[in-house]
This record gives structure tokens, sequence and C-alpha cells, in this order.
């Protein structure tokens, strides 16, 4: 599974630790979901997705492994 | 976890170590306060928070993850621990005796475990509703 998060959050001017505010989560988590070591439940995707106003698919893609 | 509840475990462990470590005093068995006081700084040392205390899934997924690997580690150890020193105290009391402490803390463990599985696995739906 690959992830749009950096990118996103750079875009959008967050730090990390205003992403993990607005998501509920610890700095920690936000780093560990941004280098791919930690897979979010299907809730916070969905959270992190409607931070940057996109669809799950458009921050979370499925790879075949 | 909030702060407050943080502070609470954190002196409890506090308090159950430094029992520990005055038995050990008193009874004059040095490896016991010893033991009891590494673990103790281990304890504070990696199990410390700043300012503010975020449990999220990622940290629940840890403590899991660190109570499931402690479980794995500790329950074959006291199983096989307790099996050996029944097996080689016969001629020795106190061998035996431990031995038996052992295998009956083994045994509560896998009973607490299954016991958590079933209260667990019925909470989360695990069970046919047909």
């Amino acid at each position: 599974m690959k992830n749009n998060v950096r990118l996103l959050r750079t875009t959008s001017d967050l730090t990390q630790e205003q992403l993990a505010d607005q998501l509920g989560v610890s700095r920690q988590t936000v780093i560990a979901i941004e280098s791919n070591r930690y897979l979010p439940s299907l809730g916070l995707a969905f959270k992190i997705a409607r931070v940057f106003g996109k669809r799950v698919e458009e921050v979370f893609v499925y790879e075949e492994e | 976890m909030n702060i407050k509840r943080y502070r609470q475990v954190r002196a409890g462990v506090a308090l159950f170590i430094a029992a520990l470590v005055s038995s050990g005093v008193v009874q004059n068995n040095m490896i016991l306060a010893g033991v009891a006081v590494v673990t103790g700084m281990l304890f504070l040392a990696l199990v410390r928070s700043k300012t503010k205390i975020v449990v999220d899934e990622r940290e629940k997924l840890v403590r899991e993850k660190a109570a499931q690997a402690a479980y794995a580690i500790f329950a074959p150890t006291i199983g096989v621990g307790s099996y050996l020193l029944i097996m080689l105290g016969r001629n020795t009391p106190y061998l035996f005796a431990l031995g038996q402490v052992l295998a009956y803390l083994a045994l509560y463990l896998i009973a607490l475990y299954a016991l958590s599985f079933h209260l667990l696995n019925r909470k989360f739906g695990g069970q046919s509703e047909e």
C-alpha cells in the first residue's frame, strides 16, 4: 500500500504536528504513516482523506503484492 | 490514557518495585533487590511520556504487540522451566517446590489467556449468529 500523505500535507502547508492534531493522533503516527511503516485503520484513512478534501483511493493506493 | 491515569500507573509500578526492593533488603536477598531496581529503572526510562499523551490506534497496536510478545516469551519459558525444575528437583525439595510454583503460574497464565480470548472473541463478534 502506497500513500500520498506526505505530498498532500506539504502542499497543504501543514506540519506533521498540525495534521496529527486535526486527526487526533500522535505525531509519531503521522510519521509512521508517511514513511509507510504503519497502515492506518479504515476510519483513520477516511479522516486523512477528508482533511485533504480527497477520496481515500486518491490518498492510499493499493498495490498487488 | 490521560495524564492522571498515566501517573497512577507509574505510581503503582514504583510502589511495587519499592516494596520488592525493601523486602529484598530486609531478607538479605540482594538479587531480588537488584533485579527490582534494574526493572524499575528500565520501566521508568522506556515507558515515559512527555507533556501530551495521545493513545491512538498505532500506540494501541504497539501495546498489543508488546503484550503478545511478552506472553509468547513468558509462557513457554515458565512452562519449560517448571517442567525442568520438577524433573531435576526430585531429590531437591527447594527446586521441586519452585518448579511447582512455576507450573501453577504457567497454568494460570494459560487459563487467563484462554478466558481473555473467549471474552474478547465474543465482544468483537467472532461467533456465528446462525
